[in-house]
C-alpha cells in the first residue's frame, strides 16, 4: 500500500518540524514498518525539459534519428528511435547517469558511431502511464532545462507499507487509518471526519420517480448493503487534484466516477462500487425507473464476465450482487462488465457494503482474483465504514459533477453486531506484562487517541473499543497491552531479566548425539557436513531404480526435482557427487536429517484423536567417493568403525541380502552392533552411477539415529576395568582359504575357539596370482591370555588345534613364516 | 666361541669410536650386522650347537646383538640429527597433513545458539518437520481463511495414504503440511511439560516461495518460548539482546517495533543494524539499513489455552529468530542457497570450530 504524505496532512495536523524520515521511523517504530519512502520529486532526479532544436537521419541506420536538444545552456546529441518528434516540440530528456523509475540506467554510448548523451524519454519509461507509442511530448507550460518533477508538480511523499503486514489491522488499509495512528504517536489532532449527510434532490432526468430495492438473502454474508442512485452524470476525466493524489497512492485514474469509487477506498479504506444505472435497471413504462438489486449466493456454473475481460465460473458458495436476473458483480471482489461505467454513463448506482470476511477471502481465492476491495474486505471492515463511505462518494460526486443529484432514497440495509465490549483491564495487571509502570494518565491518553473510549475508572478500567478495531482485531486485554506497549514505545522501555526458580534442565540427549556424531565425523575421517533438501524429484528415483509410488507427495510443489518427500538421505547425496567430482578427487560427506514414510507414526496429530503424523526419523548418511571401488568401500566402512567405536560399540559387517535399486551387486554389507543390523554400507551400481553422469566410485551407509541412541543407552556407563594379571601372548596366524569364504565366519571361529584367545586381529589380506585362482590370503594376530602365565608350550598347542579346525572347516592351508 | 663372541663385540665397539659420519657408520653395520655380515655367521654357529650351550651361547649372542644394535642406533641418530647428508633439516616445511572436516555453517551458529541457551537453562526440543494443520495454524491462533495464512505460503502434501488407484485424481490437500515455522512446538511443549517451561527449538522449516539470493524454500529457525508467572515484555527484549550479544560476542544495535503474529500478543519484531553495510543501506538489508532477526511477543493467551495451560495463571514470551539469516550476517554469506548447494568450494570454507 502506497501513501501520500500530502493526502496524510489533509487529514491530520503534522507538526512542521517532523520530517518525513521523522514520520517514516515513528510510524515503523509504533504501528507498522514504513519499508520505503520515495520522494517524487527525486523520482526523476536527472530528467529535465528539453527543446528539439533539429532532427537528422542517422547516416547508418534507417530507424534511427539524430536529436539535437537544448536543455537550457548545454546542447546534446542523442539517438532516438521514435519518429513522432518535431522541432520545437518540449520532450523530457533523461541525461546520462539518471535512473528512470523502470530501472533504467542512462549512460553515455554509441550507436552505431554517432555518440548519444541522454534519452528522450516516453511515457512508461518514467512510469507515469502504459504507453510507449512514442516520445511524451509536454504541453507548452514546460520550461527548457527544468526538471521534470518540478514540470509535473510532483511534490508529493509516498510512504510504502508492506501489504502483508497489516493483514490484522482492517482500519489501517487507508490514508484515515494511517492519519489517526499519526495523531497517537505524535499526539496531534486527527482532523475530524464527517462527509455531511445528503436527501433524494429529485427526480430522474425522464423526471419519473426513481425506486431502489434492495433485497440482501443473507445477512451473514452482507451485514450491511447501502446504495444510492445519481442522475445527470457526465463521465469525463477527473480533476488534476484527484489524479496527483490516485497516482501518488498507486492507483491509475481512469474517469470522475470510478476515481470517485478508488478514492474514497484509499482515504476511509472502504471499497465502492459504481453500476451503471441504465445497464441494470427495469424502466416502467411511466417515466418511473425502478432498480432491483439482489444480493445473493450465485449459482451453481453462473458465468459473469468481470471488469477485466475475464469470464468466470460462480459457485454457490460464491456471493452475487444480482439485479432481477442476473448477476451483476461479485460481491466485494469485481464488479460485472454488464454494468460497466462507460462514457454514456448518465446514472450511476453507488454500492456501498460489507461482506463476510471468510467469504470474500475463499471467492478470491477460487477466482484466483485479488482485488484492492477483496483484499480489503477479508480483513473484516467494519460496517459503520458503508455510511461515511457512501456519503464521501456524493459529496466528491458533487464536487466533480455539479449537476449530478441524488435522484433515489439511500438505500441501508444491515444486521451486525460489534462486540465493542467493554474490556475490563487492570492497570498493574497491564503494568506487569509491559514491565514498566507507565501511569494511569498516560494510559489513558494513549487508549482515547486510537479511539477508545474509558467509561469506568478506579483500577478496574473498562474500556470501550472503537467500532473500526472491533470487527476482529481487539477484543481481549491482552489486545490493549499492545496497543499501550507500542504507542508508548517499545524501544523506552527499562529492560529487566526474568526472575527464574533454579533448576536444572533436562538434556535432549537425542539431539547431543546428533552433534557429538558430526563432530566426531569433522574430525578423523574428516568428512564434510552437507545440507540436502527435504525433497526429491520422482526422475531422481527412476534413475536410482527406486519406486517412489509409496513416497508423500507435496500438493503444491514449486519445482520438478522438488516434489516428494525423502525417504533417504542417499539420493542426493549422490548428487552432491555430481556437484564436485569435477574439482576434487577424493571426498566424502555427511548429512544428518529427516526422511519420512506414509506410514502413520509416534507423533500426534492433534490432541482432539489418536490420528499420528506419518513416520518421522532422523537418520545419519555417510557417502565416501573416490577412484578405487575397494578402497572407498574399505573407507566407507572404517568411517563406520570409528564412529561407533567412537561410542565404546564394536561393529562387524555382514553379507546384506537385499539391497536398495541403485546398489551395486558385489558391494553391499549390514553393519552389526551388538548382534543388530542397523544400517548398511553400499556401493553405487557403476551403470546407475554413468546415467546420473557421476564418475566417481561411491559408496554410502546410512543409519537411523534413533537406533544408535538405542545401543548407547543399551551399552550403558562406562566401567573401568582391572588390568589384567598375567601377560598377554601374541601369535600369528596366516592362512589361505577359498575367497568366498567370508572373514566373518573365520574370526567367530577363531574367537569361539578357545576362552583364552581374547583378541583376534585381522592385519593383512592377500589376493593375488601367486596364491592360486579364487584363493585369498588372511593373516590375523591372535592374543593368548589366562588367568596364569600361559607357557610357550601350552600357547603351541592350543594353536595347533586352532590350525586343525580351520583346516578341516574352512580347508584352510597354514602359510609359515 | 664365548670368547669369540666377547672378542667380536670388542672390536665393533672399538671401530664404532672412530666413526665420524654416518657413511662410515652404514659401511660398519652392514660388515657386522648385516645378512652377509659376521654377527649372522656366528648365530648360524650357534644353530649347530646342542642342549645347554646352544642355551647359553644363544642367550649371550642375543645379549651382544642387542647391545650392538643399540649403538648403532645411538650413533645413527646422533649423526642424523647434526649432519644428515642431505643437509639441514628446514624447520618450516608443513608437517604431515591431516585432513580437515567441514561443519555447515548453520549447525555451527545453532550450535552456538543452543549452547547459549543451555546455558540459560532452557531445553533443547526438536519436532516433526512434516505437520498437522492443526498445530502449525489452528492451535496458533490461525483458523482457517485467516489473513494470516498469506503470510506463510506453506506447502501441504497429499493425503500420505491414496491408493494408487486414486491417485490422479487426489490432487487435493491434506491437513498435512511441512512446518512453515519452528513454533508448533510451542503447543506441543506446553501439552508435553506444562508450566513452568523454558526451551527453544531449532529445525528446519519450509516456505512455498520462489527462491531467490535472500529467499529459499528451505531455512532454519530458532524457537524460544519461556512461560511462567508475571513474565514481560521486558523480559523478552532482555533475553532476546542477550541472544545478540551471545552471538556477535558484542553489543549489536537493534531495535524493537510492533510486529504481528498471531499466537503472540503483543507482537514485535526486533531488527539488527546490518552489518554488511553498517547501516547505510545495501541490498542485503533492501536499503534499511535494518535486517529483521527475530519476531516475538508475549504469547497469546489462546495459545497458552491450546497448550494446556491456565492463561490466567501463566504468561510466557516467544521468539522466533532466522538461523540462517544470522549465519550470512555472521559470515558475510550473500546468497541463501548456498546452505544447500552442497558445493565444497562454500562448505570447505567453514572448518569445525568455525567461530
Amino acid at each position: 500500500m502506497q501513501l501520500s504524505l500530502n493526502w496524510l496532512k489533509d487529514l491530520v495536523e503534522i507538526p512542521k518540524s517532523i520530517t518525513a524520515e521523522e514520520l517514516g521511523l515513528r510510524l515503523t517504530m509504533h504501528t507498522v514498518e514504513i519499508e520505503n519512502i520515495e520522494k517524487q520529486a527525486e523520482k526523476f532526479k536527472d530528467v529535465v525539459v528539453g527543446k528539439i532544436l533539429e532532427i537528422r537521419k542517422h547516416p547508418d541506420a534507417d530507424r534511427l534519428q539524430l536529436v539535437k536538444v537544448d536543455i537550457g545552456g548545454e546542447k546534446l546529441n542523442i539517438v532516438c528511435g521514435a519518429f513522432n518528434i518535431e522541432v520545437g516540440q518540449m520532450v523530457p530528456i533523461a541525461l546520462v547517469g539518471a535512473v528512470l523509475p523502470n530501472g533504467m540506467k542512462i549512460e553515455e554510448v554509441e550507436v552505431r558511431g554517432e555518440k548519444s548523451k541522454g534519452m528522450l524519454c516516453a511515457e512508461d519509461e518514467l512510469g507515469l502511464g502504459n504507453d510507449h507509442s512514442g516520445i511524451m511530448i509536454l504541453d507548452n507550460g514546460a520550461k527548457v532545462g527544468q526538471n521534470l518533477g518540478e514540470f509535473f508538480k510532483l511534490k508529493d511523499i509516498i510512504f510504502e507499507v508492506d501489504n502483508k503486514s497489516i493483514t490484522h489491522r482492517p482500519d489501517l488499509w487507508s490514508h484515515y487509518g494511517i492519519a489517526r495512528e499519526i495523531a497517537a504517536i505524535l499526539g496531534v489532532k486527527l482532523k475530524s471526519y464527517l462527509a455531511s449527510p445528503f436527501n433524494r434532490e429529485g427526480t430522474s432526468d425522464r423526471e419519473g420517480k426513481v425506486i431502489l430495492e434492495v433485497k440482501v438473502e443473507d445477512f451473514d454474508l452482507c451485514p450491511r448493503y447501502m446504495a444510492v442512485c445519481l442522475d445527470k452524470i457526465k463521465i469525463e476525466p477527473s480533476p488534476k487534484w484527484m489524479q496527483e493524489r490516485l497516482m501518488a497512492a498507486g492507483a491509475r485514474p481512469i474517469n470522475n466516477i470510478v476515481d470517485v469509487t478508488n478514492y474514497v477506498m484509499l482515504e476511509l479504506g472502504q471499497p465502492l462500487h459504481a453500476f451503471d444505472a441504465s445497464l441494470i435497471g427495469t424502466n416502467f413504462k411511466t417515466n418511473d425507473s425502478k432498480y432491483k438489486i439482489i444480493v445473493r449466493r450465485a449459482k451453481k456454473s453462473e458465468i459473469l464476465e468481470t471488469l477485466d475481460g475475464e469470464k468466470r465460473e460462480l459457485d454457490e458458495e460464491m456471493l452475487a450482487i444480482a439485479n432481477g436476473g442476473r448477476a451483476i458483480a461479485v460481491a466485494g471482489v469485481m464488479g460485472g462488465a454488464n454494468s460497466e461505467i462507460s462514457n454514456q454513463t448518465t446514472s450511476i448506482i453507488f454500492e456501498a457494503a460489507n461482506f463476510n470476511f471468510i467469504s470474500i477471502r475463499k471467492t478470491a481465492q477460487k477466482l484466483g482474483l485479488r482485488t484492492e476491495a477483496s483484499m480489503r474486505f477479508e480483513k473484516a471492515l467494519d460496517p459503520n465504514l458503508c455510511e461515511q463511505a457512501i456519503r464521501r462518494a456524493v459529496e466528491l460526486v458533487k464536487k466533480l459533477c455539479p449537476q449530478a443529484r441524488v435522484v433515489s432514497d439511500l438505500v441501508d440495509k444491515k444486521k451486525f453486531s460489534l462486540n465493542q465490549g467493554p474490556i475490563e483491564l487492570n492497570l498493574d495487571w497491564l503494568n506487569k506484562c509491559i514491565g514498566e509502570n507507565i501511569e494511569e494518565k498516560q494510559i489513558k491518553e494513549i487508549l482515547e487517541s486510537l479511539g477508545f473510549e474509558i467509561v469506568k475508572d478506579k483500577n478496574l478500567l473498562g474500556i470501550t473499543v472503537p467500532t473500526w478495531r472491533a470487527t476482529r482485531d481487539i477484543s481481549l486485554p491482552e489486545d490493549i497491552v499492545e496497543e499501550v506497549a507500542r504507542i508508548y514505545g517499545y524501544d523506552k522501555l527499562k529492560l529487566t531479566m526474568p526472575k527464574v526458580e533454579m533448576k536444572r534442565s533436562e538434556i535432549n540427549k537425542a539431539r547431543a548425539l546428533e552433534s557429538r556424531i558430526k563432530n566426531i565425523l569433522v574430525g578423523g575421517p574428516s568428512l564434510t557436513e552437507v545440507y540436502n533438501y527435504s525433497f526429491v524429484g520422482e526422475e531422481l528415483l527412476k534413475k536410482l531404480n527406486l519406486d517412489s509410488s509409496s513416497y508423500i507427495r507435496l500438493a503444491n510443489p514449486i519445482a520438478s526435482h522438488q516434489t516428494i518427500l525423502r525417504q533417504s538421505l542417499a539420493p542426493s547425496l549422490i548428487l552432491n557427487v555430481k556437484t564436485n567430482q569435477a574439482r576434487y578427487d577424493n571426498f566424502g560427506f555427511f548429512e544428518i536429517g529427516s526422511v519420512f514414510s506414509s506410514i502413520s507414526g509416534e507423533i500426534s496429530k492433534d490432541d482432539k484423536s489418536e490420528e499420528k503424523l506419518p513416520y518421522q526419523e532422523r537418520r545419519l548418511a555417510i557417502l565416501v567417493a573416490g577412484g578405487e571401488k575397494e578402497k572407498v568401500f574399505a573407507k566407507a566402512k572404517g568411517i563406520i568403525s570409528y564412529l561407533f567405536s567412537s561410542f565404546d560399540l564394536d561393529v562387524t559387517f555382514s553379507l546384506a541380502e537385499t539391497r536398495s535399486g541403485w546398489t551395486a551387486m558385489e558391494l553391499a554389507a549390514n553393519i552389526l552392533v551388538k548382534g543388530k543390523n542397523i544400517g548398511s554400507v553400499l556401493g553405487l551400481d557403476r551403470g546407475i552411477s554413468k546415467s546420473l553422469g557421476i564418475k566417481k566410485e561411491v559408496v554410502i551407509a546410512e543409519i537411523g539415529i534413533k537406533d544408535f541412541y538405542r545401543l548407547i543407552k543399551e551399552r550403558g556407563e562406562k566401567q573401568f576395568k582391572e588390568y589384567e594379571k598375567y601377560p598377554p601372548a601374541m601369535r600369528d596366524l596366516a592362512f589361505v582359504v577359498e575367497e568366498k569364504i567370508l572373514y566373518n565366519d573365520i574370526r567367530e571361529e577363531i574367537e569361539n575357539y578357545h576362552k583364552f584367545i581374547k583378541k583376534v586381529e585381522l592385519f593383512d589380506v592377500y589376493q593375488g596370482k601367486r596364491l592360486g585362482k579364487n584363493k585369498k590370503n588372511l593373516a590375523f594376530h591372535i592374543v593368548y591370555q589366562a588367568d596364569k602365565t600361559l607357557t610357550a608350550k601350552e600357547i603351541d598347542k592350543l594353536q595347533q588345534g586352532l590350525i586343525k579346525k580351520l583346516e578341516k572347516k574352512f580347508e584352510a592351508k597354514i602359510r609359515n613364516f | 666361541m664365548q670368547d669369540k663372541l666377547q672378542q667380536f663385540r670388542q672390536e665393533v665397539l672399538d671401530s664404532l669410536k672412530s666413526v665420524k659420519d654416518i657413511n662410515s657408520l652404514r659401511g660398519l653395520e652392514t660388515k657386522y650386522l648385516g645378512r652377509k655380515g659376521e654377527l649372522t655367521r656366528f648365530l648360524r654357529g650357534i644353530a649347530k650347537l646342542e642342549g645347554e650351550k646352544r642355551k647359553v651361547i644363544g642367550k649371550l649372542a642375543n645379549g651382544i646383538k642387542n647391545e650392538l644394535l643399540e649403538k648403532f642406533k645411538e650413533l645413527r641418530d646422533s649423526f642424523e640429527g647434526t649432519t644428515r647428508e642431505e643437509g639441514v633439516i628446514d624447520v618450516t616445511l608443513p608437517g604431515k597433513k591431516i585432513e580437515q572436516g567441514h561443519l555447515h555453517p548453520i549447525t555451527t551458529v545453532l550450535n552456538e545458539l543452543e549452547d547459549l541457551f543451555t546455558a540459560m537453562g532452557f531445553m533443547v526440543l526438536d519436532g516433526p518437520e512434516l505437520e498437522s494443520d492443526y498445530y502449525n495454524f489452528k492451535a496458533l491462533n490461525i483458523p482457517e481463511f485467516h489473513p494470516a495464512r498469506d503470510i506463510q505460503d506453506t506447502f501441504y502434501v497429499k493425503p500420505p495414504l491414496t491408493p494408487p488407484s486414486q491417485e490422479g485424481k487426489s490432487n487435493e490437500k491434506s491437513d498435512l503440511l511441512m512446518r512453515t515455522h519452528t513454533s508448533p512446538m510451542q503447543v506441543r511443549a506446553m501439552q508435553k511439560y506444562g508450566a513452568p517451561l523454558k526451551c527453544v527449538v531449532p529445525g528446519r522449516v519450509f516456505r512455498h516461495e520462489a527462491t531467490d539470493a535472500c529467499h529459499d524454500s528451505t531455512f532454519y529457525n530458532l524457537e524460544g518460548l519461556m512461560i511462567g508467572e508475571d513474565i514481560a515484555i521486558t523480559h523478552l527484549i532482555s533475553v532476546i539482546k542477550e541472544i545478540f550479544v551471545g552471538i556477535f560476542k558484542k553489543e549489536v544495535k537493534i531495535r524493537v517495533r510492533p510486529g504481528y503474529f498471531p499466537f503472540v500478543e503483543p507482537g514485535l519484531e526486533v531488527d539488527m543494524r546490518c552489518m554488511i553495510c553498517g547501516g547505510k543501506g545495501c541490498p542485503s538489508c533492501k536499503n534499511k539499513g535494518w535486517i529483521e532477526m527475530i519476531g516475538a511477543g508475549l504469547v497469546h493467551p489462546k495459545v497458552i489455552e491450546y497448550g494446556g495451560i491456565d492463561p490466567k495463571k501463566y504468561g510466557g514470551f516467544a521468539f522466533g529468530l532466522g538461523v540462517d539469516r544470522l549465519a550470512m550476517m555472521r559470515y558475510g554469506i550473500n546468497d541463501i542457497r548456498l546452505f544447500h548447494s552442497g558445493d565444497l568450494r562454500f562448505l570447505e570454507q567453514f572448518l569445525s570450530h568455525t567461530t
